[in-house]
């Protein structure tokens, strides 16, 4: 095979690849709106997903926002004292914080930790045949597995996000208070001043399209396991590095939204 | 008492999505989405600055914002602002409209109301925005500021042209200068520079070492001069000087001279008495006139009793 079939084969596979997780992406979305994707036992799958993926890992997140949350507060309002621009105070808290880093931060947090763990868990399935199993005893995969990780993933970054956002603008208030004798009534001003809803639905928007991605990237990357055990790491990284990718299309779709 | 699953995601989803719509709700009434709000119309000759969302500040404050742009048939930008009914006491018939465009950060419309109780602005009333520009402004200003920064750069380069002229002064200096340290690396000394004789920077020479002779011989002089000073104060001074032996004295003589004083005292008082004497012996003497007289008269009587009796005898009693 020459060089050029080659890059050729990897070019169709890599179209292929992204067209059917476009197709695929197109029939669970479809899914959500239907009533009779939500059964009493997708429900109690949801509850777990989402026990497992927000709930669970809320202490940790919290921690996390809190302190790296004040320390990114504390470099960017000591920059913009140093460089005399503090009446951007607002627009640099709404507009680079609160829209653009609280997602991001969410979504790698919960990458890292759960779309790791549901690519595994649906190679294992696979390997172990439990998929099929199902299929057999015909419960619908898609109803069944996919949607209450994709329906947590949504929910969970949406509120994880948001939650991160709040602690954000409330160190906020305690860094302004401190380092410019900012009262809450300026601030909270400030903020309003350099806000506009359409920010605000497009940060939410994004992080509803980040949590169906990194749920369903690793989904389908997880059935794409053979009968092997020596598969499961391979689709695992190959839907990580696909999930990371999707992460920075999305960032810069949504940046691309803004300058438009 | 362990809550189940159920009840801590439901518990999770609840109070995220309550704070979430709380935040939402704030940020609404915040930016007066339930509020009532006036459209008032300004006009510009150009739509160049303005854009759709631009903020109207009064005051330092935002007020409202830019809603809507369109194009007249006269060719006149009619620029439409939403302002929330809480603000609108801001805006009254005189309040003029300027769209200042500062260098940094971003242009808005400031809304200035000079009397604040005249009578609120009539919708249908377009009044004409002003345009402050900044970078204009800065233009202007930097233009003056340009004109002598060329004027500088001119100047250095007549500088430098008359510089790197060879018969320019610089030039004509530096080779003066040249003569001078060559001249000066020839001679020995700078005074032989100076006078160009060498017998005399001889002459000069055996001056200067007899000066230091005569400075040294001075200073031995000197030092013997030091020398009897120190002597001669120790022998005026000094704890066995003549002048202390002089102060011994003198108090010797004050102490003396105050005993005098008493004898010289007694004498004037001897003296004193010795006169008072001579008084007495004034009296006596005149008594002993007296006595003599007495006797002479006595005398006198016998004899002329005794020169007139035949016999010159007589007999005393």
């Amino acid at each position: 095979m020459s060089l050029f079939e080659k890059l050729g084969n990897q070019v169709i596979r890599m179209i292929s690849g992204f067209a059917g997780t476009i197709a695929f992406s197109g029939k669970v979305f479809l899914r959500i709106f239907q009533r009779k994707t939500y059964s009493s036992a997708m429900r109690e799958v949801l509850v777990n997903q989402i026990y497992f993926t927000a709930v669970q890992i809320l202490p940790l997140f919290l921690l996390v926002s809190i302190l790296f949350g004040s320390l990114f507060i504390g470099i960017v309002f000591s920059l913009l004292k140093e460089l005399g621009l503090t009446q951007f105070i607002g627009h640099i808290l709404m507009g680079l914080i609160v829209t653009e880093l609280s997602p991001f931060l969410t979504v790698l947090l919960i990458t890292l930790r759960s779309s790791a763990a549901i690519n595994t868990e649906m190679a294992v399935m696979k390997v172990n045949r439990e998929i099929r199993t199902l299929e057999i005893f015909r419960i619908d995969i898609i109803d069944y597995l996919v949607m209450p990780r994709i329906i947590n993933g949504i929910i969970s970054i949406v509120l994880l996000s948001s939650l991160f956002s709040i602690v954000l603008l409330a160190s906020g208030n305690l860094f302004s208070r401190v380092m410019f004798g900012m009262s809450t009534d300026v601030y909270s001003n400030l903020l309003l001043n350099s806000t506009d809803f359409s920010d605000i639905v497009i940060a939410l928007l994004k992080c509803a399209v980040y949590g169906f991605f990194i749920t369903l990237i690793p989904i389908r990357f997880g059935l794409r396991a053979s009968r092997e055990l020596t598969s499961i790491p391979v689709v695992v990284s190959q839907g990580m590095v696909n999930v990371f990718a999707a992460i920075l299309m999305i960032e810069v779709l949504s940046l691309l939204t803004k300058l438009l | 008492m362990t809550v189940s699953r159920e009840c801590k995601v439901g518990l999770f989803i609840v109070s995220t999505a309550v704070l979430l719509a709380a935040a939402l709700l704030y940020l609404a009434v915040g930016k007066g989405v339930f509020e009532k709000m006036h459209t008032f119309t300004l006009s510009s000759r150009s739509g160049d600055g303005f854009t759709e969302g631009m903020p109207v500040d009064f005051s330092g404050f935002n007020i409202g914002k830019v809603q809507a742009m369109e194009l007249s048939d006269k060719g006149i930008v009619l620029i439409k602002i939403k302002i929330p009914d809480r603000h609108v006491k801001w805006i009254r018939s005189d309040s003029t409209f300027v769209l200042y465009r500062p260098l940094i950060g971003a242009a808005r419309i400031i809304v200035t109301t000079s009397d604040l109780n005249s009578p609120p602005m009539n919708p249908e009333q377009v009044p004409e925005v002003a345009i402050v520009n900044d970078i204009n402004d800065a233009i202007a200003r930097i233009e003056p500021v340009l004109d002598q920064v060329t004027q500088i750069a001119d100047h250095v380069e007549s500088l430098t042209r008359a510089l790197s002229d060879p018969q320019g002064n610089l030039n004509q200096t530096l080779g003066n200068a040249e003569k001078i340290t060559a001249n000066l690396a020839s001679k020995k000394s700078l005074v032989e520079m100076a006078i160009s004789d060498e017998e005399s920077v001889k002459a000069l020479n055996e001056s200067l070492k007899q000066l230091k002779e005569i400075t040294t011989n001075v200073n031995r002089i000197l030092s013997k001069v030091d020398k009897m000073a120190d002597k001669t104060d120790r022998e005026i001074y000094g704890t066995e000087g003549t002048l202390p032996q002089v102060n011994v004295i003198l108090k010797d003589v004050i102490g003396k001279l105050q005993k005098l004083e008493k004898t010289i005292d007694n004498i004037n008082k001897i003296s004193t008495d010795a006169s008072e004497g001579m008084k007495d012996f004034h009296l006596l003497r005149s008594d002993i006139d007296d006595v003599v007289v007495s006797l002479d008269n006595v005398v006198k009587k016998l004899d002329a009793i005794v020169g007139s009796k035949k016999d010159p005898e007589f007999k005393v009693p």
